[in-house]
């Protein structure tokens, strides 16, 4: 038997749904688009499918042929009280083969406290174990201590290179547009791959099939309106979601003068989300989806004609084609089109100053699923991706007198994979997740290698490669296997061993994710990075699965890593290759996480804590000495809790500290005979450790009157409720008098406690 | 081509955080004490004797006495320095009758198309250092010219022709040799010697073989206490000032050393700068040891 699993209210397919038959316990979860199949021999079964939040159904049923059975499931919160709901088998944390992995619903998400009103995916990844933020003004995560770089973010199966706003501040995710969010930062199935770290898959809403309605808020810094509704009632529906900033308003007059500093600024930011569905058929349904996001920055000067604009933004598109060959056998097969476009233009009277980078992919990608028999679950399926890299470009002009910044360099690869993955039940208590995936990488011209002196570093050659040519190719087979051990019905302990090879590497000067910081391939210089991670784990539930908890611990490897050269300059890219300024070297990561999560009753929540050490050696950086990683962290808790009171109140609050991240500072001065006091580093690598970090965040919610047509909600949140000047930067200040020079250390933080008011509403 | 993308990105944060509500205070940072290190400051210019000063590192925090008689007394003497041009060898000897650590020599003067190898032996350690004098390129023409709408300030000027080898780098000075007729310090030389302004190397990476106008605005010693450093004459020359300008070619180690000097200076003070340490060409420690290809112009501005 197999089918899809909806929400009734608005026909969003619902994934990860538990079904199985009460009889023999044999069950499946959906998949990624609600569907599920099971194969058991003929007889009387009933069939069980639950979700959290949802009323549980069952259904009697006679099999002797092969059934097709679509369940719309019922919302708890619609539903009146007296609905008790039956014993659900909600034991899937301990039941499951995953580990290292988390999905989190966006309607918990939004009754935690928001930074400024504004309600963000990758702000709540970070309070799990296991993935830390770098800070505040920072949504470049890092997970089990791995870069930015090495997490794989998907919307609708598109890559997004650069997932944040305002450099950092706010994730480039509205969350009215989003349904699912799963991380996977462990035990990575076949299926996923390209990075070394992490994959955070989030799909958006596919928009309510039965009826229109419209949702929207107004915050501190942003509104957002969501409007939805049936193409044709349920069998299409569309969603369109549109954000936009409103604090450049108050940068102009009346609320600044054109004599303060910060006359002349203009930022903001804006995204918009749409997907269409429709089902063809019984067994084909289109997606179409997409997202277009841009921050723009301009600056001019009130008294000179001095400027900056600075636009930079995700365009992505997806177009998604589901089809269901017969009761085991599901395709999906997409066409993806991703583009990140970073750019800076200043000048002043004549003289104009442009530097651009960006990436493109056209993306061609096919999953099939098949369910052989109940003990199997099959995945195969194949991608292919052409990238166009543009890395840090320029172009410069003083009148009439264009500057010679050299050619536009641009890097063109193929990228494609293939992967087979099988979860199979081994016995009653051994489950095992084996995939293979094969990945071929191959970059091709046109291209211009230049060839760099060693002696003094001039360029003294350039190797040309025509269009198409083979500049280097690369490929590997990356065996993926995990297992789990039932213990008993409510403890398991599992393994996994993951590699994984990642051919593009972001290059970043300052570690901290910023947008200027360019996405390259993996050249015939750039070797592929390459990790290896073991894991191990061990889960238990206790009261009648009430509480989950799990303890994981890791050891990851992780070759070729990348590292601009010490004292690169920005302008050394310029007539010459961005990799011939890199240095390679080694890391690697061990920790372990412990994860104490209460999942159901009024009261809900988690404590995570994770302990950690992340180290680098390179032969060109410390002396080649191993160091540690800016972002190593030795301790790391976040702790989450939603208490709703009544059917109208949620509070909600999260607490999280960890260690300090280390800085590279100064170890000596000397003085020049031009009267200069420089600084000399000793070829030292993050040498001090920043003060730690800690913060409580707490908000309420009141929500309108049940059962009116017209919801509406209030979101009041208190960011940094104790005030803590968390660091942000240290740097040091001189004083120069007329015969000394004072020295005095300075700590920047950004935030102070800040309340807000977000004002939410539906129909 | 002083725009740097290091200083874009901190004017975009600088104003990301203006806009917002951020906060500044002390604070004490404790870093391991360092060991100290020797640090070689020499030059050798066309026709001119090479000159070496030795001094030591000075620890990074609280307050450092910057008086010309406590740094000279961080100098370091005694030290064996010897010299090799390629022909010959000589020994550069600490200047007579002084206690400090300033060595040089009247035997040898530096010559075009010669590389210049440095020993020094001091405290038990070795030193090395390489650096050449390349040949020079001559400014085709020199002026200077009113900036905008300004009506006695401008900048200096020059037409360069780049010769078709890649790899050539250039570091420019200025001397204003005039006197003050005005001012605090009337009556006495306007700049005592050449300085270098922010930004004063280059290399023909961006314009190889190519003939084109540079300019440059007037450099002034940091922490500068004159007037014209501190008024609206900073950075300019002003009409009526003879310039002098002492234009040379270094070769590419000496090139990089102001360069990285340069943008760790700009970047002084700023919250943002990442760490941008300076590339030395001395082997067992820090400092420089330059040679430049002199050339000589001077200008009346009017």
């Amino acid at each position: 038997m197999s089918g899809f699993v909806k929400e009734d209210e608005t026909g969003e397919s619902l994934l990860g749904t538990n079904v199985y038959l009460k009889e023999n316990l044999k069950g499946t979860s959906t998949n990624q688009y609600g569907f599920y199949s099971i194969t058991v021999p003929e007889g009387k079964y009933t069939l069980v499918v639950s979700y959290l939040g949802f009323v549980t159904q069952e259904f009697p049923i006679e099999l002797t042929k092969d059934l097709r059975i679509n369940v719309n499931l019922k919302s708890t919160a619609i539903e009146s009280k007296e609905v008790t709901i039956s014993a659900e088998r909600d034991d899937r944390n301990v039941e499951s083969i995953d580990m290292g992995k988390d999905k989190i619903e966006v309607e918990k998400i939004k009754q935690l406290p928001a930074f400024m009103g504004e309600v963000d995916i990758l702000k709540t990844i970070q309070l799990l174990p296991g993935v830390q933020s770098a800070g505040e003004g920072n949504s470049g995560f890092y997970v089990r201590g791995g870069g930015p770089d090495q997490n794989l973010i998907l919307l609708d199966e598109a890559n997004v290179y650069n997932a944040s706003h305002l450099f950092g501040f706010f994730s480039v995710f509205n969350a009215d547009a989003v349904q699912n969010i799963t991380l996977t930062k462990g035990g990575m199935p076949a299926n996923y791959g390209g990075r070394l770290a992490s994959v955070l898959d989030i799909q958006m809403k596919e928009g309510n099939n039965k009826k229109f309605s419209a949702e929207g808020g107004i915050g501190f810094v942003s509104s957002r309106l969501t409007i939805q509704g049936p193409i044709k009632k349920d069998t299409g529906s569309f969603i369109i979601s549109g954000r936009r900033t409103f604090i450049d308003l108050f940068f102009g007059p009346p609320f600044v003068k054109k004599s303060s500093n910060i006359y002349g600024n203009k930022y903001y930011f804006y995204d918009l989300n749409a997907k269409v569905n429709y089902r063809l058929s019984d067994r084909d349904r289109l997606f179409i989806s997409g997202y277009f996001g841009r921050d723009v920055f301009r600056y001019k000067s009130p008294d000179s004609d001095f400027f900056v604009r600075v636009p930079w933004g995700n365009t992505t598109a997806t177009l998604r084609w589901n089809h269901l060959f017969n009761n085991k056998l599901f395709m999906n097969t997409s066409l993806i089109y991703t583009d990140y476009q970073f750019e800076f233009e200043g000048g002043q009277d004549a003289f104009s100053f442009k530097l651009f980078s960006g990436i493109t992919d056209y993306n061609l990608k096919s999953d099939i699923n098949w369910l052989p028999n109940v003990r199997h679950n099959v995945k195969f399926g194949g991608q292919y991706i052409f990238h166009v890299f543009v890395p840090s470009n320029a172009s410069a002009k003083s009148g009439d007198i264009v500057f010679d910044l050299g050619k536009i360099l641009r890097n063109y690869a193929h990228d494609g994979m293939i992967y087979i993955n099988d979860e199979f039940d081994l016995s009653k208590t051994i489950k095992l997740n084996g995939g293979l995936r094969y990945t071929l990488f191959q970059q091709i011209g046109p291209f211009d290698r230049f060839v760099r002196s060693p002696i003094n570093g001039n360029v003294t050659d350039t190797l040309h490669y025509d269009a198409g040519e083979n500049v280097k190719t690369y490929s590997h087979v990356e065996p993926r296997i995990s297992g789990r051990l039932s213990l008993s019905p409510k403890s398991s302990l599992k393994a996994s061993y993951t590699q994984n090879y990642q051919y593009i590497h972001l290059a970043s000067l300052s570690g901290i994710s910023l947008p200027t910081d360019t996405w390259i391939p993996s050249t015939d210089k750039v070797k592929p990075q390459f990790g290896t991670q073991y894991a191990l784990g061990y889960f238990r539930n206790f009261k009648n699965n009430t509480y989950e908890t799990s303890l994981e611990v890791y050891y990851k490897e992780m070759k070729n890593q990348v590292e601009y050269e010490e004292g690169f300059l920005p302008e050394n890219t310029v007539n010459d290759n961005i990799d011939n300024n890199f240095v390679y070297g080694k890391g690697w990561s061990y920790g372990a996480e412990l994860f104490l999560k209460k999942a159901k009753g009024n009261f809900s929540g988690w404590i995570g804590y994770t302990i950690a050490w992340t180290k680098r050696q390179f032969d060109d950086l410390n002396q080649g000495k191993t160091f540690y990683a800016k972002y190593d962290r030795r301790h790391d808790v976040s702790v989450v809790m939603t208490y709703e009171l009544g059917n109208r109140w949620v509070f909600g609050a999260t607490w999280i500290y960890a260690t300090g991240n280390l800085n590279t500072f100064p170890q000596r001065l000397y003085v020049l005979s031009n009267g200069n006091v420089v600084e000399d580093y000793g070829g030292q690598r993050n040498n001090y450790r920043l003060p730690s970090y800690h913060r409580l965040d707490i908000s309420a919610t009141i929500k309108s009157k049940p059962g009116k047509k017209f919801e509406s909600s209030w979101n009041f949140s208190i960011f940094n409720v104790y005030n803590r000047y968390n660091p942000y930067i240290i740097y040091f200040d001189k004083k120069f008098e007329e015969n000394s020079i004072e020295i005095q250390a300075k700590q920047i933080s950004l935030f102070p406690m800040i309340p807000s008011v977000t004002y939410n509403f539906k129909f | 081509m002083q725009f740097h993308i290091t200083q874009i990105r901190y004017i975009l944060i600088l104003i990301a955080s203006i806009s917002l509500i951020g906060c500044e205070k002390n604070v004490t940072v404790e870093i391991p004490k360092a060991d100290e290190q020797i640090v070689v400051e020499g030059y050798i210019e066309t026709g001119q004797y090479p000159f070496v000063i030795l001094s030591k590192t000075l620890p990074f925090f609280g307050s450092i006495n910057t008086s010309t008689t406590s740094l000279l007394a961080n100098t370091v003497t005694g030290a064996l320095i010897t010299l090799n041009d390629g022909t010959t060898i000589d020994t550069l000897n600490q200047l007579a009758g002084i206690d400090y650590g300033i060595y040089s020599t009247v035997r040898m003067r530096g010559e075009v198309g010669k590389t210049y190898s440095l020993t020094i032996s001091v405290n038990g350690k070795t030193l090395k250092a390489v650096t050449s004098i390349p040949n020079p390129v001559v400014l085709d023409s020199v002026w200077w010219k009113v900036d905008g709408q300004r009506d006695s300030l401008g900048f200096a000027w020059a037409h360069l022709t780049d010769p078709d080898t890649l790899g050539n780098c250039y570091r420019w000075f200025a001397q204003r040799i005039n006197h003050y007729t005005y001012g605090d310090d009337i009556g006495k030389i306007k700049d005592s010697t050449f300085i270098a302004p922010q930004g004063s190397v280059f290399e023909d990476k961006f314009f190889n073989a190519r003939s084109f106008d540079i300019n440059a605005i007037r450099g002034q010693f940091l922490n500068s206490q004159k007037e014209d450093d501190q008024n609206e004459e900073r950075i300019f020359f002003k009409r009526g000032d003879t310039i002098v300008l002492k234009f040379c070619s270094i070769d590419r180690s000496h090139f990089e050393f102001w360069r990285t000097e340069e943008t760790q200076v700009g970047n002084n003070g700023n919250p943002f700068g990442s760490p941008a340490p300076i590339t030395s060409n001395i082997e067992g420690g820090l400092g420089i040891w330059g040679g430049y290809a002199t050339t000589f112009d001077t200008i009346i501005a009017r």
